[in-house]
């Protein structure tokens, strides 16, 4: 038994989009400080669980529940779960010409504030955080004054998305493949950024193909997708024995149950 | 023949001018434009009709400017009021234009004039008496910026026309601001023409209140190495047309256009442009953007011409439209018509929604889904008010557009 | 420029069509009135239904304007000078292909399209026109095998006049436009597709289309039916001989698909387009335009269109059945004096409905060749998408390349996007060609059809490669 409440509840979510069915009854709890990892083939519905769990519009629960804290989030829109903290963060972030990422982040960070009944940050504060937090992802503060993600490189795109993690002090944070494209130098960056903002309060979802993140950052949970369901859970040496023998092992334990 | 008889019974014109005769002659043979022609298809026709509805007044009530003068070199005028547009400085000349080339300059232009495509332009000339129509001549440097005013009091049908000759190697920054007020029709017709390696910087902000009309019609001509920047706003107009024609008489010239309409309500506002290369080595980069909400029509009609001697051209022009609502409409129309070879040309366009990607993306950051529309339309209008001179420090067009957004 | 006159050097290959086969006809005294289109319903011997349907379209006609909204310049059509009836003479039944008037099978033999059992085409049934009438239908055994109706629209008027009352002018209507109208007051053959509910058509259909004499018009009617999941793939080829005067066809296609059904569509046009000083050609006024019925159905025109002294055609679909498809993929050659005012309209009416317009033009000589199209988006089409490229490529600084692109929406939640330029061949591609031992003449063919590929690659596989033949054909001698 855990002694603590559960931050996160999937209970045998079923979803689809375009009456297309995507999750087939997937159930994942986590715990304060835990950290788990989800891995699978493209294709086998790991990214759309995180939208899901984020509130994508796109996609149609048809099963099962979420709970955030105890509460049915199914309905809830995308901004109140994000402003109640839930943080996704994104596999390819979205460029938005135009809007300064300055802005975006003081927006994004006082409707967070606003809802832990924090004070709201005029830009002279909010600079002063965001100068602080650009720290931990050794972002230069220049990228601040361009539009969002726009003419961002791969891996800057993914260290903006930490950033925003770091501002917005997730009670989960759901990454959804933070470590593709990324180089050895970045992928440490980014992997202390994670476990700098997290804590024992925390809970961190790591959506990944590879073990090279789970080097840097050990999960307490390892869960293996196929086709919309978990198919094992295991501990960190499960994703080992994934690097070792390949997706295809777990093929051959799809068969066997 | 109504608004011929109007113009003709209008108590506030003593005699007609020698203009006014040659433009209601023109207008005698077809007083009205063809409601099938290309230029004028998608008018809609009660706006059109109520736009007539209204008698010409000469006598303008006192005019509010709606932001203040901030720096005092800036030069401010209003089109209609007396005031004092003789400025002999060391360095630039501002002149008014002495009447008999300023008749000189128009019937050329009128001779020119197609029924349809310069209608607007022919009933502005045929309304306008001589007080309301003002001629600069313009040479010199560091000339200070100029604001150019124009307005329509409740009521009343005014028109008003600018006519700015550039003289060689001047660089001016231009704001030409149209008001409209409570039911009136304004019709406002300018003419520009660059010299020689003159440039302006010209914003046309247009905007009005409850069942404005505008018809805003305004021709440049472009001679050799000169680069006119246009940045435009027009919205709150029960029924408005900006028609922009530019000719670049010798090519060899530079054109930036950045416009944008925005209609609600049962709006419609529309935007025809013509960009004549005349010549070879032109440049145009046009980006129009359109915004319709609610029960609105916007529409965007723009052809650029490639004659045989426009070699070296390089044109682009962008159509951009958000349709906000499941009752608006949006009529878009960029066209091409080329026979030089050498040439670059191309044109694009898009009608959708804000995009729901980048709206989905904010609002998993916490910032709610009105926020974040407000968010993208902001840098939508931005790109736009970003390129209107004179404007943006001191009145603050974004905040305006944001909040009756 | 280029190697000019390298270029102007290089000899012209004649139209290769343009032959005139000798054979008696019978045709129909000149003009257009109440009694040529009775006449014309009598030797028909058509049913009461279709004499009706022409006489209210006849009479339509008269009430009509010849458009003149195009961005065309023509000599005025004289309709009381044009023959509306012309046919080959033959006996009055012919019951095998071998009974054809063997100077016809050489005329198609020469056009190479064979008809006869030993040498016809494997794969292909063919329908040919000759002028007015359909010579012969092969395969028809075999397709009927599969419940599949390939005929003349005569023939099918006689033996399935229920389907031709259903449908005929559902989808272009009689007063849908001046030549429309026309053609439905007199039109004299053409073809008739019906493929049953879940047939998929085991060979591809085609219909040549002949004309050979110079004083008729010809007005052809096609009429195709895609029952609920079943597919179809057609093809159209016209060729016409060289005379100095100039040639009217209006045809009228209609395509209707219902749940589930594709049809694909066709066409490679080398009518005559007349010499280079613009003397001669047919004039091409054609209305095609499909019915996307059914949920998922699909629509898909591609066209190369080369010949015609003028073509004025806008091959469309109207999407009404929920997630159907319509798809437009066009080349268009003009050269010498030719006029070609081609696109297509996509009207989105049903939800979740796509296009896509993909549009090549390649002006050269004094031609003048224009894109004209009209994407709508209508208050029901929630989730639908247009998607638009339409791009130009210039050969000589006398033709002239238009693009008239009409877009509108009435519904937020759809996306319309148009995209188009204008190119020419640059000297460095062509240097480059050259460079690498490619003879002149061969590397403009090449980027030419690099230009086409997209389309290219939507036409039928023996469809493709004569239209790469036919460009580089009709471009030779144009550079410069």
């Amino acid at each position: 038994m855990k002694e603590s409440d559960p931050i996160l509840e999937v209970e045998n979510l079923s979803a689809s989009t375009d009456n297309l069915p995507i999750l087939k009854g997937v159930s994942l709890t986590v715990y304060p400080g835990e950290i788990h990892a989800i891995m699978g083939r493209n294709g086998c519905g790991k990214s759309t669980l995180s939208k899901i769990i984020a509130g994508h519009p796109s996609y149609n629960i048809t099963n099962g529940d979420i709970k955030f804290l105890g509460e049915n989030i199914n309905s809830l829109e995308p901004e109140d779960r994000a402003q109640s903290g839930i943080f996704l963060g994104f596999q390819y972030p979205i460029e938005i010409p135009g809007v300064s990422n300055l802005e975006f982040l003081r927006v994004s960070t006082n409707a967070r504030r606003k809802f832990l009944n924090k004070e709201e940050l005029d830009t002279f504060d909010f600079e002063e955080l965001v100068k602080e937090k650009l720290e931990i992802v050794k972002m230069d503060h220049a990228f601040l004054s361009r539009s969002v993600n726009q003419g961002f490189s791969g891996g800057e795109k993914k260290r903006n998305e930490i950033l925003q993690m770091a501002l917005l002090e997730p009670k989960i944070a759901i990454l959804d493949e933070t470590d593709s494209g990324l180089d050895i130098d970045a992928l440490r960056i980014v992997a202390s950024g994670i476990k700098k903002i997290s804590n024992a309060q925390t809970g961190i979802i790591l959506i990944t193909h590879y073990q090279r993140l789970l080097d840097e950052i050990k999960p307490n949970y390892v869960h293996v997708m196929s086709d919309g369901q978990i198919i094992k859970t295991g501990d960190s040496n499960l994703a080992l024995k994934l690097e070792e023998k390949g997706y295809e092992w777990t093929d051959n334990f799809i068969k066997e149950t | 023949m109504e608004i011929i008889e109007k113009i003709k019974t209008n108590k506030s014109i003593d005699n007609l001018t020698e203009i006014q005769k040659i433009c209601l002659n023109k207008l005698q043979s077809s007083p009205l434009p063809n409601p099938k022609s290309e230029q004028w298809r998608l008018s809609n026709k009660s706006k059109f009709s109520n736009f007539l509805n209204y008698s010409v007044n000469e006598k303008d009530p006192i005019f509010d400017i709606p932001f203040p003068k901030t720096s005092q070199s800036t030069i401010r005028l209003v089109i209609g009021d007396n005031c004092q547009t003789n400025f002999i400085e060391e360095n630039f000349s501002i002149k008014q234009i002495s009447e008999d080339k300023l008749v000189k300059y128009i019937k050329e232009q009128i001779s020119y004039f197609d029924q349809n495509e310069n209608w607007s332009d022919l009933l502005n000339l045929s309304l306008n008496c001589t007080k309301n129509i003002l001629g600069l001549k313009i040479n010199g440097s560091e000339i200070p910026p100029i604001e150019i005013f124009s307005h329509a009091s409740s009521n009343s049908l005014n028109a008003k026309t600018l006519v700015i000759f550039l003289e060689k190697n001047c660089d001016i920054d231009l704001l030409q601001v149209n008001l409209g007020k409570d039911n009136s029709s304004l019709s406002q017709s300018t003419f520009l023409c660059l010299e020689e390696n003159s440039s302006i910087n010209h914003g046309v902000v247009s905007y009005g209140e409850n069942k404005s009309n505008l018809l805003n019609s305004l021709n440049v001509i472009q001679q050799n190495n000169s680069e006119y920047n246009l940045g435009s706003l027009h919205f709150k107009f029960n029924y408005a047309r900006f028609e922009i024609r530019i000719k670049q008489s010798k090519g060899n010239a530079k054109t930036n256009i950045k416009g944008m309409q925005i209609t609600k309500k049962d709006e419609q506002i529309s935007t025809f442009t013509k960009i004549d290369f005349h010549g070879p080595n032109g440049f145009l980069d046009q980006i129009n953007k359109s915004l319709a909400d609610d029960k609105s029509h916007a529409i965007f009609e723009g052809s650029i011409i490639v004659p045989k001697i426009a070699q070296k051209t390089d044109a682009s022009q962008l159509s951009r439209n958000l349709l906000l609502s499941n009752l608006a409409q949006i009529d878009t129309k960029p066209q091409l018509e080329i026979i030089a070879d050498d040439v670059k040309c191309k044109h694009g366009a898009t009608i959708s929604q804000l995009n729901e990607e980048e709206l989905f993306y904010m609002r998993t950051r916490g910032i709610t889904l009105t926020e974040a529309s407000k968010l993208q339309l902001s840098s939508y209008f931005q790109e736009i008010i970003s390129f209107i001179p004179v404007s943006q420090d001191r009145w603050d067009l974004l905040d305006k557009l944001l909040n009756e957004n | 420029m280029v190697n000019e006159n390298l270029v102007k050097d290089v000899v012209k290959e004649p139209y290769k069509y343009g032959f005139v086969t000798d054979i008696e006809t019978e045709k129909i005294a000149k003009g257009l009135n109440e009694d040529i289109v009775r006449l014309i319903s009598q030797k028909k011997e058509e049913p009461k239904f279709l004499l009706d349907f022409r006489l209210k379209a006849f009479k339509k006609w008269q009430k009509m304007k010849e458009p003149d909204w195009a961005a065309l310049g023509y000599k005025k059509i004289d309709y009381q000078d044009i023959i509306y009836y012309s046919a080959p003479k033959q006996k009055e039944k012919i019951s095998s292909l071998d009974e054809v008037d063997p100077k016809l099978l050489e005329t198609f033999d020469k056009l190479g399209i064979p008809l006869t059992e030993q040498k016809k085409l494997t794969n292909v049934a063919v329908d040919a026109v000759f002028d007015s009438v359909s010579i012969a239908t092969t395969f028809r055994e075999e397709l009927a095998e599969h419940g599949v109706i390939f005929c003349s629209i005569s023939e099918a008027v006689k033996n399935h006049s229920d389907l031709i009352e259903k449908y005929l002018g559902t989808v272009v209507p009689a007063s849908d436009n001046y030549f429309a109208a026309l053609n439905s007051a007199v039109f004299s053959d053409g073809s008739f597709v019906y493929i049953p509910k879940g047939v998929t058509c085991p060979m591809d259909l085609s219909s040549y289309f002949r004309i050979n004499s110079g004083d008729s018009g010809q007005f052809e009617r096609t009429l195709i039916i895609a029952e609920e999941s079943s597919s179809v793939s057609y093809l159209e080829g016209c060729t016409a001989p060289m005379f100095d005067t100039n040639t009217l066809h209006a045809a009228v296609v209609e395509l209707i698909a219902l749940d589930d059904a594709s049809i694909k569509y066709s066409t490679v046009q080398n009518w005559y387009a007349g010499d280079e000083e613009g003397i001669g050609g047919i004039f091409n006024f054609v209305t095609k335009r499909g019915k996307c019925l059914g949920k998922r159905s699909k629509i898909s025109w591609s066209q190369v269109e080369t010949g015609s002294a003028i073509t004025w055609k806008y091959p469309s679909c109207l999407l009404l059945g929920e997630e159907s498809v319509g798809e437009f993929y066009s080349v268009a050659l003009t050269n010498n004096l030719q006029q070609a005012d081609t696109g297509t309209k996509m009207i989105h009416i049903g939800p979740k409905t796509k296009s896509t317009i993909v549009s090549k033009g390649i002006s050269a000589g004094k031609s003048i060749n224009s894109y004209r199209g009209l994407v709508k988006m209508g208050t029901k089409a929630t989730g639908s998408r247009n998607y638009s490229q339409c791009d130009s490529m210039l050969i000589g600084d006398q033709a002239s390349a238009n693009t008239f692109p009409y877009i509108k929406s009435q519904q937020p939640n759809s996306e319309i996007e148009h995209e188009a330029s204008t190119c020419r061949i640059s000297e460095d591609q062509l240097f480059y060609l050259q460079s690498r031992g490619i003879e002149f003449e061969e590397a403009v063919s090449m980027m030419v059809s690099g230009f086409c590929r997209d389309v290219f690659n939507q036409l039928p596989m023996e469809f493709a490669a004569e239209a790469d033949k036919l460009l580089a054909l009709k471009l030779e001698g144009s550079v410069g």
